[in-house]
């Protein structure tokens, strides 16, 4: 698979979606209450993709609300939740329980170890752990390989190449060039792992600014860049604005109520606007209180009181 | 003296299995361990280097710990944050020395379920979060410091794990030894009852919180308990502890762990006693 060819990749958020097919073996970029590509996700609910396929790391309201969307067939995070703040993720959870979804739970390590593995070019690599584990029984394909130097009987892992990455940057340029804020989690992994980077940024900036701040994922791994300011809400995206605890626990009672009350959240934040109106619908004032946690270490804490 | 809380002790008894010089990680999902770090490192353990969260900074100086493990708040003050794989190839090559591991589940060799349990032919009876990294890291890293604030509840220390998520000591495919794992396995477990350690590879009672009996604790734990000859009552937390808590943790995010029956456990110092104040 070659690299992106340098161009113009801007598009809009429809289009940037459009190029993700029903079946897709998808990377979430960002992790738990950070940077989780949530315009992106909100799309694919809106363009009705289904029998998705997810892995990742740590996630929480990106792979819920897929799920309550019944646009998942298939998941391998190391953990999907809220925390023990807001508690365990109920969508995922009832159709866990229910086998509506296949769950293969993984490790981080694991997952990383796949990543590493088509980088470069192998198709497996060995991981120390995961012997003991149960976890081993959710996924036949592992095996065991014998280390030719040590004797070593080590369990190996495939290589595992997502259809697209789906990565949200504060800042990019309309090439593709993403800056970053720390941690970057798996997204720096999953950029050359996957044939494609789908990005969204929250602003479209020149390239003297990306790499001014520093280029954390270069265009020639993106395929598509969108312009979608508050992207990741509800969940973090500094330096620009902190999780929407509030909307967060919001969800997490619909999706626990399920049925109408989900129902409802899912056309009132999904189905029933764009993106320009799901800003709307917040409004201006409680998005701008997200930017608050730079103005004092006190407004920082009454975000999470 | 001061009156101090249950959760407050109890993330001070987390905070006293780190020991001086050690390099410590707890991932996301537990602000008890979250907080423990830090109280470690303002008071017996000023010398550890600590990896904060989802985070992975290095030595930071949170103002307060979030309700999340991945917050810019968790990065203030460290001059570095390590990459995802960075800190996890540390971890793996045992540079890492301890961890902090629960699990709704946790039998006698202190392997953890944080999976679920399943059920036979596919699905789950009840699916929990999943355990990150655990899985791994719990094969390498020396010292495994487990905790569950949910003992008394009786479904938490089982006979034995519906899934076992990341190993303890031994499985039904072997010891540690066996597997060639490098890492130690839990050193002790830290409950809202009593502290555990686990001589030879099996959970063991040596510590009991001061309002709890033996025959309590007993009752909570499905497998058979062994108790240590010498149990003793788990030492008060010194002035400087209790002051390490409160500031670590203003918004009390370490509370989010326990029922509320448990919060409701206060404490005193006896008069005269013997603390570090």
């Amino acid at each position: 698979m070659p690299l992106h060819p340098p161009g113009d990749k801007l598009v809009d958020l429809p289009t940037a979606v459009a190029r993700i097919s029903d079946g897709a073996l998808l990377a979430l970029g960002g992790g738990l209450s950070a940077r989780l590509p949530m315009a992106l996700v909100r799309e694919l609910v809106r363009q009705g993709r289904r029998d998705l396929h997810l892995i990742g790391s740590a996630h929480s309201i990106d792979v819920d609300l897929l799920v309550a969307a019944s646009a998942v067939r298939r998941c391998e995070e190391s953990y999907v939740g809220f925390e023990q703040d807001l508690g365990l993720a109920p969508a995922y959870r009832r159709a866990a329980e229910a086998g509506t979804i296949e769950v293969a739970e993984s490790c981080c390590v694991t997952v990383l170890a796949q990543l590493r593995a088509t980088e470069m070019g192998l198709p497996f690599l060995p991981v120390r752990g995961v012997k003991g584990s149960d976890l081993r029984r959710l996924h036949p394909e592992y095996a065991e390989v014998t280390c030719p130097f040590t004797g070593e009987v080590l369990v190996a892992v495939p290589a595992v190449r997502p259809d697209a990455a789906l990565i949200h940057a504060p800042i990019g340029d309309r090439y593709g060039n993403l800056h970053l804020d720390q941690p970057y989690v798996l997204d720096e992994r999953f950029a050359p792992a996957s044939r494609q980077v789908i990005a969204t940024v929250e602003r479209v900036v020149s390239t003297g600014e990306v790499t001014g701040a520093g280029v954390t994922i270069p265009a020639h791994y993106v395929a598509a860049v969108a312009e979608a300011p508050f992207g990741a809400h509800p969940t973090s995206c500094y330096p620009d604005y902190a999780y929407d605890r509030p909307h967060l626990a919001e969800y997490v009672e619909a999706a626990q109520a399920g049925g109408e009350e989900l129902a409802s959240y899912l056309k009132t934040y999904v189905y029933g606007v764009d993106e320009p109106g799901y800003r709307e619908l917040l409004g201006p004032d409680r998005l701008a209180a997200l930017h608050s946690w730079s103005r004092s270490t006190e407004d920082w804490k009454g975000l999470f009181g | 003296m001061t009156a101090f809380t249950l959760d407050e002790w109890f993330v001070v008894l987390l905070a006293r299995t780190i020991r001086p010089r050690e390099t410590v990680f707890h991932g996301f999902g537990s602000p008890c361990a979250q907080v423990a770090m830090h109280v470690a490192r303002r008071t017996h353990a000023r010398d550890s280097t600590l990896i904060e969260g989802a985070t992975y900074a290095v030595n930071p100086e949170p103002a307060f710990i979030p309700p999340t493990g991945n917050d810019a708040a968790l990065k203030r003050g460290a001059a570095y944050s390590m990459r995802f794989e960075e800190f996890f190839d540390a971890a793996i090559r045992g540079d890492v020395d301890r961890m902090f591991l629960s699990g709704g589940q946790i039998d006698r060799y202190g392997n953890t379920n944080v999976t679920g349990i399943p059920v036979d032919g596919g699905g789950y009876r009840l699916k929990l979060g999943g355990g990150g990294g655990g899985c791994n890291l719990a094969a390498t890293i020396p010292f495994l410091s487990l905790w569950n604030s949910r003992h008394r509840s009786g479904r938490a220390l089982v006979e034995a794990c519906d899934f076992i998520t990341d190993m303890g000591h031994r499985t039904p495919a072997g010891t540690r030894a066996e597997l060639g794992y490098t890492g130690g396995g839990p050193q002790s477990l830290v409950t809202e009852l009593g502290v555990l350690d686990f001589p030879d590879g099996h959970a063991r009672l040596i510590q009991r919180f001061p309002d709890v009996t033996v025959e309590e604790i007993r009752a909570a734990t499905a497998f058979e308990l062994p108790v240590a000859g010498d149990l003793r009552v788990v030492a008060p937390p010194s002035a400087a502890e209790l002051a390490a808590v409160r500031s670590v943790d203003p918004l009390g995010v370490r509370r989010s762990e326990f029922a509320p029956s448990e919060l409701k456990r206060t404490f005193e110092h006896e008069p005269g006693a013997d603390c570090a104040c």
